[in-house]
């Protein structure tokens, strides 16, 4: 799994402080211990700065790239700003983050992309909103988003596609929709393109104590659909173990069978099934309801466990 | 060609709920009304029969209410005046309950006073709901339920912000509550859930999804309730209980049914319209899977009466 490391994210206030501090000691560690834990890639996303963004995205850079040597995924919607990150960066190829297929990100992303041999991700969202079906979201892919890089000329392997993870508290139905785009994307051209999600959006506004736990099983079902790259906490070490069991097929504990046993069945076209599953064990029966919510079989309330 | 239709079985069911209670009971009502028990998707009479009717509930109030449409105002007359008067005017009118508002003006002395009054004038199983804000529902609703015990009254509106206090006073006075999220499934749920893990037996909890009036957002309210049936039919336990859901108040704030003047002449004559208005709000609900309606025109409540004959027996 190949991890853009999420946490440094101006929803943070603890990131917002140090920005305003320009605390380069803070993003220098976060930076550091994301790459430890596993990050292959760092997100910076500072929002759009836009009174400052010619002093604050070179200084970002900088300072991030002082201390780690992997790709930075610069996620703004500011375009001067990405470009003067650009500009800065010394060490390994960037990855924009990120266009759409609305007119104007479409028109100008791409080409900048270019311009410094970045990768691009590109959302499969039009002006109109995000599609629920699968197929509509494929569809983005197909017909706006990849015709425009080839366009360009722009090599198909610098292409990330994000068919866009939302939250099962208020989107749910989105969430099976969510699985099947992945698995058709990957079918969508050949050479097969390059798919990433932000996995954390699936549990937006779901009370905390549940987030990671939506996240990981949402994260089992996605690799049974061959995901294998993807924007989240490298921290999370409950989502890691996951990762380790799905991609080596370690089946050594309980857990570790069960979710497997999900990416198979996600995988195969299935559902999960009650066999599956041994409900007399509190964490697996946690782990049944969190998959029928995410399948959209039972509504989600922030109690879901309760019920 | 025989034609043969697909017919859906379902896993789960609505839970049949039982409002009031006769002298044999522990009540004094004259009569009790049960609801729910639905085990497929609304008066598909082929797949399975309702088992229960869609009933009515007629809105009156503590006081008389001044900004009430005038159309209300001149059919009901005085008896706006008395809530006791009111309640039995409204059984005249075939309402199978009665939905008591309290109000702000209302001493939790006065609201004791007003509901017993209401519950000697009338046989019929009664609902209560506080003023609507959260302070002055519990200080009302707490002494009207401990002076009502084991009527099984329908106390309410419980919302997330506000329920702990209605709950705890209905449990231990044996009352049913309202149970009310705005327009969203998600919220309906989750308050079902609050509410259950209070200990409140599962047949004492109506829900309330929120609903909007013909031309100001029914198909929101609609597609709620569509939702909310079909997860309890796939056996979703939160989300099985019947719905109630109050038509009349919401058709008599839109301005076609409100007003009279100032209106387009195409509009057509005032009363026709308005009464159109809150009925034809009601039926679609009532075809929904409401089970509860609640009404304020004593001609809705004919028109809807009918309307609902039709659907059983059609």
């Amino acid at each position: 799994m190949y991890i853009i490391g999420e946490n440094i994210h101006i929803i943070s206030e603890k990131v917002k402080e140090a920005l305003a501090n320009r605390d380069r000691e803070f993003f220098m560690d976060l930076a550091v211990r994301q790459v430890e834990a596993g990050a292959k890639a760092i997100d910076i996303n500072l929002g759009p700065r836009k009174k400052d963004w010619a002093e604050v995205f070179p200084w970002i850079v900088e300072t991030v790239e002082s201390v780690v040597d992997v790709p930075l995924s610069i996620d703004t919607t500011n375009v001067d700003g990405m470009e003067a990150a650009l500009q800065k960066i010394t060490k390994a190829q960037p990855i924009l983050n990120s266009t759409s297929a609305e007119p104007e990100r479409l028109e100008k992303i791409p080409l900048l992309a270019k311009k410094y041999n970045a990768k691009v991700i590109a959302l499969t969202m039009k002006t109109e909103g995000i599609p629920v079906e699968a197929d509509a979201r494929v569809n983005i892919a197909i017909e706006t988003l990849i015709p425009r890089m080839m366009e360009i000329g722009f090599p198909m392997e610098n292409l990330i596609i994000d068919p866009l993870v939302l939250t099962v508290s208020g989107c749910q139905q989105y969430c099976p929709h969510l699985i099947e785009a992945v698995r058709t994307l990957q079918y969508a051209w050949d050479p097969k393109p390059n798919i990433s999600v932000g996995l954390s959006n699936v549990s937006n506004a779901v009370p905390n104590d549940n987030r990671p736990l939506i996240n990981r099983v949402y994260l089992a079902m996605l690799m049974g659909v061959g995901l294998q790259m993807m924007i989240a906490n490298p921290f999370d070490e409950k989502q890691n173990n996951v990762i380790r069991w799905v991609e080596t097929k370690d089946t050594s504990n309980p857990l570790a069978r069960l979710y497997n046993k999900i990416a198979e069945r996600i995988g195969a076209g299935e559902e999960p099934q009650l066999e599956d599953f041994d409900l007399t064990d509190p964490e697996q029966s946690e782990i049944w309801k969190t998959t029928q919510i995410l399948l959209n079989k039972v509504i989600y309330a922030d109690s879901y466990l309760m019920n | 060609m025989p034609i043969e239709i697909p017919k859906d079985k379902w896993a789960g069911s609505i839970r049949a709920i039982t409002i009031g209670a006769t002298s044999a009971e522990g009540g004094t009502r004259s009569r009790c009304v049960t609801i729910g028990g639905e085990t497929t998707m609304p008066y598909l009479h082929f797949e399975a029969p309702t088992p229960n009717k869609p009933v009515i509930a007629i809105e009156i109030k503590s006081r008389k209410p001044e900004d009430w449409s005038p159309l209300l105002m001149e059919v009901w007359g005085e008896a706006m005046t008395d809530p006791a008067q009111w309640a039995k005017k409204s059984e005249e009118a075939g309402a199978d309950l009665i939905a008591l508002g309290l109000t702000v003006e209302d001493t939790p002395d006065d609201a004791v006073r007003i509901v017993k009054s209401v519950l000697s004038a009338t046989g019929l199983p009664l609902i209560v709901w506080g003023p609507g804000q959260a302070e002055k529902d519990n200080e009302v609703l707490v002494p009207v339920s401990e002076a009502t015990k084991g009527e099984k009254l329908v106390l309410g509106i419980c919302e997330d912000k506000n329920y702990r206090t209605i709950v705890a006073t209905a449990m231990a006075n044996g009352h049913l509550v309202q149970a009310r999220a705005p327009m969203d499934v998600n919220l309906s749920k989750q308050l079902n859930i609050l509410i259950s893990d209070m200990g409140m037996p599962k047949e004492r909890i109506i829900m309330d999804p929120t609903t909007g009036a013909l031309g100001y957002g029914i198909e929101y309210g609609y597609s709620v309730m569509e939702r909310l049936r079909l997860a309890a039919l796939q056996g979703d336990a939160m989300t099985q209980y019947p719905m109630i859901v109050t038509p009349g108040f919401e058709a008599w704030k839109t301005k076609e049914a409100k007003v009279g003047e100032g209106v387009p002449e195409a509009w057509g004559d005032w009363k026709a319209r308005a009464i159109h208005w809150e009925t034809l709000t009601a039926i679609a609900l009532v075809e929904s899977g409401a089970d509860i309606v609640v009404l304020r025109h004593p001609e809705s409540v004919a028109r809807v009466k009918d309307a609902i004959e039709e659907l059983i027996t059609a």
